[in-house]
């Protein structure tokens, strides 16, 4: 009797500590497409593809700000090569400082409106969580692998190593002693161009787009890894 | 009778409990083998340079994760002063963390302008790749050589060019000028300098994978011969990896004692203290020096490398005969005091 209490005993200590551990290993789900109606009604008019058309309406809002941007840079003093760093810095401030004067009422959303976050999300989960991911070259599984690594790598070294955290906030500076973390090329390949000026940084679960030169975070999409 | 259950039950219900860490643990003994019999590191006396220091050649100076303005970053700053004296380098590659935590001017001056003074004053240039401490505006900084752009490549001399790439956002643009580049380039040494390492040991970061898928066929296809990066803080020389050699020197003012763990692909390293390299190229050997902030040497050898290499689709490696060295591969972690 006793020997079979044992075995029972063992069998729901065994189900109690690997159930956790599998679920933390089942791969979420991917998120389901989130389509305004505008956006399905004008794809009908137009016999489009809605997700084509909400990247382009993205592209859009990028040129938008980029336009923002390069009327700043007009007033700023240039980003040149210097031997004084205060030049550089000072450069720097005030192209975020226009930028700022002139979207003063940005919001998140502006850019990264809940349809495009939606399908941000849609993009990167292929090469961060889901089952099959997309590389240059190795296996499936072993592309994934390597960007989920980089990730938490991003994340450790952010906590060994200090700074600042990054506040999510529209027009916020991203704080200059906080390491930036790299972007998996992997994530890159998977969603839209940038230009120039602006970049993609994933700062915990969240991407973050970054003016480059003026320091600031243009827009986000939180939990854009879930 | 119980107490023999005991004995059955705790160890089954253990290996239930953690399936990953029994799996762990037989490959960091699998791991923890050593594959050959370590090398006797070379008596050098200290601060003695043992490059072949021939007049004419490239000479040059290796640092990483260098911008803190702390002790440690003087010290190997002056070291580096003290070994210029006997081996004249003419420039410097900076494998990035250049400045740490801010970018104020003070940041600059603490950081950079004053640890390495005696060798501005001496007009050595520096030639900066950005890492991930790095805000990307020190690309105007023009003691960083870095013409304003994120990558960039240089020629100081004939013979060799180098290409510095920002490993912290390798985006579809920077990999199509790269390859550009390296399309245009001729038949001179080849060396990319940039801040994640595609091959490391270290148990805080290790291999950059992602990274190394990106660039790696680049390199193998268009003939690089030599990689420098950092990040990793301690000094470490892989093996040749399909015909290249790479190093790590990212301990250059920060350190992580013990974070080397052992890999295959080591062929030595030194995790115990700060440091930089001194490289000298010789028509188509170079010979390379590491060496710690009191001047010992840690490792040194030579890479020779096999003439005119042309751009070859569906090459698997490039025709580089292995490193030489006699630097120390480290025991196990466990072995080490």
């Amino acid at each position: 009797m006793k020997v079979i209490r044992s075995i029972g005993a063992l069998a729901l200590l065994c189900a109690t500590a690997v159930a956790p551990a599998l679920a933390q290993q089942a791969a979420p789900k991917p998120p389901k497409p989130q389509i305004s109606e505008t956006t399905k009604q004008k794809a009908a008019e137009e016999n489009a593809n809605p997700d084509a058309l909400v990247l382009a309406d993205f592209q859009k809002r990028v040129d938008a700000y980029l336009a923002i941007h390069k009327e700043a840079a007009k007033d700023a003093p240039a980003l040149k090569e210097t031997n004084d760093p205060a030049q550089i810095k000072h450069a720097q401030e005030s192209l975020g400082a226009k930028i700022r004067a002139a979207r003063a009422n940005a919001k998140q959303g502006d850019i990264m409106t809940p349809e495009i976050r939606n399908k941000f999300r849609r993009l990167m989960y292929p090469v961060v969580q889901g089952p099959s991911a997309q590389g240059t070259s190795g296996s499936a599984k072993a592309v994934k692998a390597d960007v989920k690594d980089e990730l938490k790598e991003n994340s450790e070294e952010r906590k060994e190593e200090g700074g600042k955290p990054v506040v999510l906030k529209v027009n916020a500076t991203y704080p200059p002693d906080t390491p930036l973390p790299s972007t998996p090329p992997q994530v890159l390949m998977n969603l839209p161009k940038l230009p120039e000026q602006l970049e993609y940084r994933i700062v915990g679960k969240n991407l973050i787009i970054r003016d480059i030169d003026a320091n600031i975070i243009v827009d986000f999409v939180p939990n854009a890894i879930q | 009778m119980r107490r023999v259950f005991l004995f059955v039950l705790i160890p089954v219900a253990v290996a239930c409990a953690m399936p990953e860490a029994s799996v762990t643990a037989q490959t960091q003994v699998a791991a923890q083998t050593p594959v050959a019999a370590a090398p006797a590191p070379q008596s050098v006396p200290a601060g003695k340079v043992i490059l072949p220091n021939k007049a004419g050649s490239i000479k040059f100076a290796v640092i990483g994760d260098t911008g803190t303005g702390d002790k440690h970053q003087l010290a190997v700053a002056k070291q580096l002063a003290a070994t210029r004296s006997q081996f004249p380098f003419e420039f410097v590659i900076m494998v990035g963390d250049n400045i740490y935590g801010g970018n104020s001017s003070k940041d600059f001056e603490n950081k950079f302008s004053t640890p390495y003074k005696p060798l501005l004053d001496g007009g050595i240039k520096f030639y900066a790749a950005l890492g991930n401490h790095d805000d990307p505006s020190e690309r105007f900084y023009k003691p960083f050589n870095m013409n304003g752009e994120r990558y960039y490549s240089f020629k100081p001399a004939d013979g060799v060019r180098f290409y510095a790439l920002d490993s912290t956002y390798m985006d579809d643009k920077q990999l199509k000028w790269f390859e550009d580049q390296l399309k245009m380039s001729g038949s001179e040494w080849k060396i990319a300098f940039f801040h994640h390492p595609p091959y490391s040991s270290g148990e805080t970061h290790g291999s950059d994978e992602t990274l190394r898928t990106q660039l790696e066929p680049l390199f193998v296809k268009y003939g690089i011969n030599v990689v420098l990066t950092g990040h990793e803080h301690f000094y470490e020389r892989i093996k040749p990896q399909k015909g290249i050699a790479y190093f790590i020197t990212g301990s250059s003012a920060k350190l992580r004692e013990g974070n080397i763990k052992p890999a295959d692909f080591e062929a030595a390293g030194f995790d115990t203290g700060y440091t930089f390299m001194v490289v000298e190229i010789i028509g188509d050997d170079m010979y390379y020096q590491a060496m710690t902030d009191s001047g010992k040497t840690v490792d040194s050898g030579s890479v020779h490398r096999v003439g005119k290499v042309e751009p070859t689709p569906n090459r698997t490696a490039q025709p580089i005969v292995p490193t030489t060295g006699n630097g120390k591969k480290l025991p196990p972690a466990g072995d080490r005091k």
